[in-house]
């Protein structure tokens, strides 16, 4: 994988400190421990991915190596270790998706934005996560989840085009959900 | 609110909060209830909710909007159940935002709406509504851990307590000894919901056993498998059942210390799960000298990040552990070295949330539902193009053909039936003929199946049987931690030999390669994760062995999928 990283921007610390500090209090190293995992998902929800700032910090604050952090990091699938593009499309790629026809959608990703698997357009609008288990919501297969909080369900490829390229327009999507059946 | 002190204390307040039940259902304000969880968001139900608060107060309806938790039936989400003063419950489906005006102003004209009506709770037709109970998703289902799904409002621990939550506890608490609660588990013979289907009580038995201190009690909800959404819809439509099952847990293992493991996707059930802790803590019923008792327990919450491999057991403790998850080899069992060096032991979220109703009615009472072996009920979810996908909740020995042609209504419109999938990554599927098997813990196994965590996915005919074994056993390469290496090396090559043959370049002796290769990969495969992988791909190649064969031999994709298509298509194309 190319390792194309963005000059850092200044990434501001004090919102995460603050997390820390109120919701992150082990009380013992074995604590310290069991709180990595949620303390680097907390930075991945403020800063859409964890820069190693962020990291660093989380290391200092529970009294953990960096090694043990990035070990982490690297080992689960959610974490990202780059910053993302402007929009988040999590493809749910589970088997009601594929059964549904999410393969077809991955490819019209790659083929037409450039995307693969856990990777930023090269326009940095978009990131694609593919994501292996279900995303819960089957009665919409095959369903993408936008920016954390939109579903586009019951897509075909045309209609993930269309509603990709409203996105980059600043559009709203039309029927997100998709015809009933 | 003060915490309850104890026994006659928590008496008290359970009759003022089932007062409180009792007079919302009986007063004059109407009584809506919105169902919110993970799935009915994806469908617009937060929508939904604002919507009709906003038109309720516009058209000056007195009524009390509530959030539940969902019932299962994703087909019908966003629901809306209504209650009008002096009239039973009705429950409507698909009530998108732009539904809502018609449904209001209905309500307001004092009518029904019964073409969106699923049904009425009550036991006779009102309006011409027929009794929800006859509907025919919930017409077989036997529902025991989903009996308050979309009634409480999962956020509400007097909600729980108000419909009997937290009596088995007490039961457990003031009437029984760990010994006995344990005696009752083994009695209800109940096993396992979270794949293996080992039996529970005897795993608790084991625990009590092992003579070192602290031990550990950790519920199992990371819920990664693809094919699967039934534990996080448990904790999201009524968490209080879990967290009172896990309490009945460490009482019966006498230790102060429970877990639950919740896959970090599932935000929900996440959220929820945790607001449940936080109301049983500020009420006493977690925390120091519980109810003025010697017992204590308190719970944590801990998060994955989306590695499957996390939700085997021992790969799960170290997860906890903040370290990489990997499984390590056994023994010892984590019933003797689990959680941090100490004996542990871990359950399904849905094993323990029967628990309450078992130590409540009694294992007699548990172990004459379902079938001999396999007792009790399953939560089982569908996924695939059927009419009713949803999660339903059956008692076991109903037949496949049962489950998907009458609770889930067949297949959809256009869609013909090809297959199932069964047991998700770790066994093969059934064809149209196998459909009278019982789903039972052990029925499916000698025809290649698998009853596992209970998510089926049935296909139709445009999937292909090779492309679907394919992203079966690509999806057991892609979560193998890389430990042990006839699974790291062993998955990679079944799926390049299974890409080569949907490109069409497959030979013959190919199948016998995937067969002597999945062997080892089975055998010498140090996890669970390994040691079923080659089995989807087996499965394919047994129920559908024509496909295989018409990739080989005619170098020909029946169903269209396979990059042999195009290839096909082309060379025909140059042939003009
Ligand atoms: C690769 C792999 C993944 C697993 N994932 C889960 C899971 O997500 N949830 C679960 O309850 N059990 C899972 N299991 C089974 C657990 O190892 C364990 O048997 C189970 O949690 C025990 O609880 P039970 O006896 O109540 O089923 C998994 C096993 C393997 C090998
Ligand atoms: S069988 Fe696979 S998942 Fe299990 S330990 Fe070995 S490499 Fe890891
Ligand atoms: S498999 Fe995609 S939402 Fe369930």
């Amino acid at each position: 994988m190319a390792h194309h990283v963005e000059p850092a921007e200044q990434v501001d610390l004090a919102p995460l400190r603050e997390v820390l500090a109120s919701q992150f209090r082990p009380r013992d190293s074995q604590e310290a421990y069991e709180l990595i995992v949620g303390a680097c998902q907390e930075a991945q929800r403020l800063y859409g991915w964890v820069p190693p700032e962020a990291a660093q910090a989380i290391a200092d604050h529970l009294g953990v190596t960096i090694n043990r952090i990035y070990g982490l990091l690297t080992f689960y699938a959610d974490f990202r270790t780059e910053p993302p593009g402007k929009h988040f499309l999590w493809l749910c790629h589970g088997a009601a998706c594929y059964v549904m026809g999410s393969s077809r959608l991955i490819e019209v990703l790659r083929e037409r934005y450039g995307l693969e698997d856990h990777g930023v357009s090269p326009d940095r609008e978009l990131t694609l996560h593919v994501f292996n288990g279900c995303l819960g919501v089957c009665d919409l297969a095959p369903v993408i989840q936008v920016d954390h909080h939109t579903y586009w369900g019951r897509l075909t490829p045309d209609r993930l085009t269309a509603a990709i390229d409203a996105l980059k327009r600043g559009d709203p999507v039309e029927e997100t959900d998709g015809p009933a059946g | 609110m003060a915490r309850l002190a104890d026994r006659q204390d928590f008496e008290r307040y359970a009759a003022a909060v089932h007062q409180r039940w009792e007079r919302l259902w009986a007063g004059d304000r109407w009584v809506i209830s919105v169902g919110i969880s993970g799935c009915s968001i994806g469908k617009g139900a937060l929508e939904t909710y604002r919507h009709l608060e906003l038109m309720l107060a516009q058209e000056g309806v007195p009524a009390t909007l509530r959030q539940v938790g969902c019932a299962g039936w994703c087909f019908a989400e966003p629901f809306v159940e209504v209650r009008a003063p002096g009239a039973p419950p009705v429950v409507y489906g698909n009530i998108t935002t732009d539904r809502v005006p018609e449904l209001v102003h209905a309500l307001k004209r004092g009518e029904v709406k019964a073409e969106l009506a699923l049904g009425v709770r009550a036991e006779e037709s009102f309006g011409g509504i027929q009794p929800l109970s006859q509907h025919p998703f919930l017409a077989r289902q036997r529902r025991l851990l989903f009996a308050d799904a979309g009634v409480v409002d999962p956020e509400s621990i007097d909600d729980y307590i108000a419909r009997g939550g937290y009596r088995a506890f007490l039961k457990a608490l003031f009437e029984m000894t760990p010994e006995e609660v344990v005696a009752e588990v083994k009695a209800s013979n109940l096993r396992g919901r979270g794949g293996a289907g080992f039996p529970a009580g005897i795993k608790w038995e084991s625990g009590r056993r092992t003579q070192a201190w602290p031990k550990y009690v950790v519920v199992n909800s990371h819920e990664g498998e693809p094919n699967v959404f039934k534990d996080r819809r448990l904790l999201e439509t009524n968490p209080h059942l879990v967290l009172e099952g896990l309490l009945i847990g460490c009482y019966a293992l006498e230790t102060p210390h429970g877990y639950n493991y919740i896959g970090g996707e599932h935000a929900l059930a996440v959220q929820r799960f945790q607001e449940a802790v936080r109301q049983a803590y500020e009420l006493g019923l977690l925390g120091d000298n519980i109810l003025g008792t010697k017992f204590s327990c308190h719970v944590r919450v801990r998060t994955g990040g989306g590695a499957y491999i996390c939700g085997e057991g021992s790969a799960l403790m170290y997860a906890i552990m903040g370290q990489r998850g990997q499984p390590r080899t056994k023994p010892p069992r984590s019933v003797e070295e689990g959680l941090w060096k100490r004996p542990t032991v871990l359950n399904n979220t849905e094993t323990f949330a029967s628990v309450p109703g078992i130590v409540r009615h009694g294992g007699a009472w548990y172990a004459s539902l379902g079938t001999e072996q396999s007792t009790g009920t399953k939560l089982v979810t569908i996924q695939g193009p059927v009419k009713r996908v949803g999660v339903a909740e059956i008692e076991m020995g109903m037949t496949l053909r049962e489950l998907i042609f009458e609770v889930f209504g067949g297949m959809r419109e256009g869609y013909r039936f090809k297959g199932v999938q069964t047991g998700g990554v770790s066994a093969g599927p059934l064809r149209e003929d196998q459909l009278d098997v019982p789903i039972d813990f052990d029925s499916m196994t000698p025809l290649g199946g698998m009853l596992g965590s209970g998510g089926f996915v049935v296909f139709d005919e445009s999937v292909c049987a090779v492309d679907f074994a394919r992203y079966l056993t690509a999806f057991n390469r892609f979560e193998s931690c890389s430990k042990c290496n006839p699974c790291r090396l062993g998955n990679p090559a079944l799926v390049e030999i299974l890409d080569r043959i949907r490109n069409g370049y497959g030979r013959p002796q190919d199948l016998d390669i995937i067969r002597e290769g999945s062997k080892h990969i089975i055998e010498l495969s140090l996890c669970g994760l390994g040691q079923v992988a080659p089995m989807p791909l087996l499965g394919m190649m047994k129920a559908f062995p024509e496909e295989f064969d018409a990739h080989i031999r005619e170098k020909r994709c029946p169903a269209n999928v396979c990059p042999i298509s195009e290839a096909t298509l082309l060379a025909a194309a140059g042939d003009d």
